[in-house]
């Protein structure tokens, strides 16, 4: 039986006609220059592609081309984030507000600025997943330079108002960051009415290439950032190395189909969500994760009672599905994000993450309920109850 | 199910087919014992019929990871034709060499061993009482 493959929040296939567009820059005949290399011709057709990419990046976060800095990914663009801004604007404060529930690639730059003498306030989000503005204006200090938000979770799909989060930020002169991986190409972005001064990004959780993302950083004014890399000086010396041309050309072709498909696809995938949810929802002892309505439109999260975590993964071998975020699951500990929302470490661990995409059918939605449905019931079977007591 | 290169070939067969699942049905001389480990929630209960002062038959319930889960249906074959001293003498480590179990999980098989040493106490005729 094939694989059915529920784990798009974790990558996506890259769609063929990206596929195309990285293979035009890839080439002994293709537009293979170095972009930087603009004294001769194939120079300038390399460094159009990328031009244009950004136009395309730019346009899908509701930025200008020029606020466009290619990363290697969303952990480089919010490190770049992060680091970036704490330690440019230190002379002004070293008080950072974050959440409990970021990505490890927000957490982890966080945790290390504190061993460089930051502060940092990492508030927990109601049961719903949700970080509400009155909580981080609350948060907010007279030496608090940088808000970090994720504009979607990468665990539940939770939606946080990023909007309303950078109009507080933006009244009180603190710069807002916004790590949108799990929502571009999803949800609309526009970091200019949302006041959102940092923006990351990366391409192949919208059926781009992995290895390329960006950053999009405020121009007016004109924001400051310690570079982390040092080189040859390119994205104006804010990220130094040679442009991977084909994967920002593909990045690029992502976004302008996740543009202008992302209204259809966007309600397609929520209809079968829902389906999902409610082909599972009358299983006895199964809990939502997150918001059921501030989520994103592929994003089910789950934990189920009575089932082991590990065995149900192993059970689901014919399922592509994750048990917590991918990274989480590298450790082999119960998800930090469902612990933050109050779940039990048994339901933390007894969680699966299904992730719907653009190659999604009604018909594995349909499967892999019936399988979820079927592997629960025997691992259930033979569970002994729940209380301790001699048999 | 798939193969999946983090689990040997055994461990895979039993969690996939379950031999020795469920429970040994009636009353007469059925011990039922019961372990829980006390950190990450799994659980054992093992039922066997003796006769003739030997286990004739075992079956398992468990809650626990696959490995904890192969482990409990790999004893209920090694329990039968054993003694309540071999019973209660039966160590968790023959299980993790039969199984290649990894040792990061060694601490779920304690659970088991501890199971079969209520089992042992809940003897026909033993002094001690299942826990």
């Amino acid at each position: 039986m094939e694989t059915i493959y529920l784990d798009n929040a974790a990558t996506t296939p890259v769609d063929p006609r990206v596929v195309e567009e990285m293979l035009a820059c890839m080439g002994p005949a293709a537009d293979f220059a170095n972009a930087s290399s603009v004294s001769h011709g194939p120079g300038r057709r390399a460094s159009a592609r990328i031009e244009a990419a950004r136009s395309a990046v730019a346009a899908l976060a509701g930025a200008a081309p020029e606020q466009v800095v290619w990363t290697s990914g969303a952990t480089e663009a919010n490190n770049l984030a992060i680091f970036g801004a704490a330690r440019f604007h230190r002379p002004k404060g070293a008080h950072i507000v974050t959440s409990r529930t970021e990505h490890p690639s927000v957490l982890d730059p966080c945790r290390r600025l504190e061993r460089e003498g930051f502060e940092v306030s990492y508030l927990r989000p109601g049961p719903d997943g949700i970080v509400e503005p009155s909580q981080i204006e609350a948060a907010l200090r007279a030496d608090t330079i940088l808000v970090s938000l994720m504009h979607v979770n990468n665990e539940t799909g939770v939606i946080q108002d990023v909007g309303e989060v950078g109009r507080v930020c933006r009244a009180r002169g603190v710069l807002l960051h916004v790590d949108a991986a799990q929502s571009a190409g999803k949800l609309g972005l526009d970091v200019i009415r949302d006041r959102i001064d940092l923006l990351a990004l990366t391409a192949h959780k919208l059926n781009g290439p992995k290895g390329v993302g960006a950053l999009c950083v405020r121009r007016e004014p004109r924001l400051g950032l310690v570079p982390l890399l040092y080189g040859g000086g390119q994205e104006r010396g804010l990220r130094s190395g040679t442009l991977p041309t084909h994967q920002i050309a593909g990045f690029g072709a992502a976004c302008r189909i996740a543009a202008a498909e992302m209204t259809e696809e966007a309600a397609r995938v929520t209809h079968l969500r829902n389906r999902l949810w409610s082909a599972l929802s009358t299983l006895p002892g199964i809990l939502l994760n997150g918001s059921e309505h501030r989520r994103a439109p592929g994003m089910l999260n789950v934990s189920i009672s009575g089932v082991e975590g590990e065995s149900l993964l192993l059970a689901l071998s014919d399922l592509a599905v994750s048990s917590g975020s991918a990274c989480a699951t590298l450790r082999g500990e119960p998800s930090y994000v469902l612990r933050a929302l109050g779940r039990s470490e048994q339901l933390a661990q007894g969680s699966l993450r299904l992730t719907l995409g653009r190659y999604t059918t009604a018909d594995e939605v349909e499967r892999a309920a019936m399988r979820i449905r079927a592997e629960v019931e025997r691992l259930r079977a033979i569970a002994p109850p729940m209380a301790a007591a001699a048999g | 199910m798939h193969a999946d290169p983090r689990y040997g070939a055994e461990v895979l067969r039993r969690f996939r087919q379950l031999p020795g699942a469920g429970d040994v049905t009636g009353d007469e001389a059925v011990i039922r014992a019961r372990a829980d480990a006390a950190d990450d929630g799994a659980r054992v209960v093992l039922s066997l019929r003796t006769e003739h002062g030997v286990v004739v038959e075992a079956r398992f319930r468990a809650y626990g990871c696959p490995y904890f889960i192969a482990a409990a249906s790999w004893l209920t074959e090694r329990l039968r034709g054993a003694s309540r001293h071999e019973v209660a003498e039966w160590d968790w480590r023959e299980v993790a060499e039969a199984l290649e179990i990894p040792p990061s999980r060694f601490g779920r098989l304690i659970t088991l061993q501890d199971a079969a040493r209520a089992a042992a106490a809940a003897w026909p005729g033993a002094t001690a009482t299942a826990v």
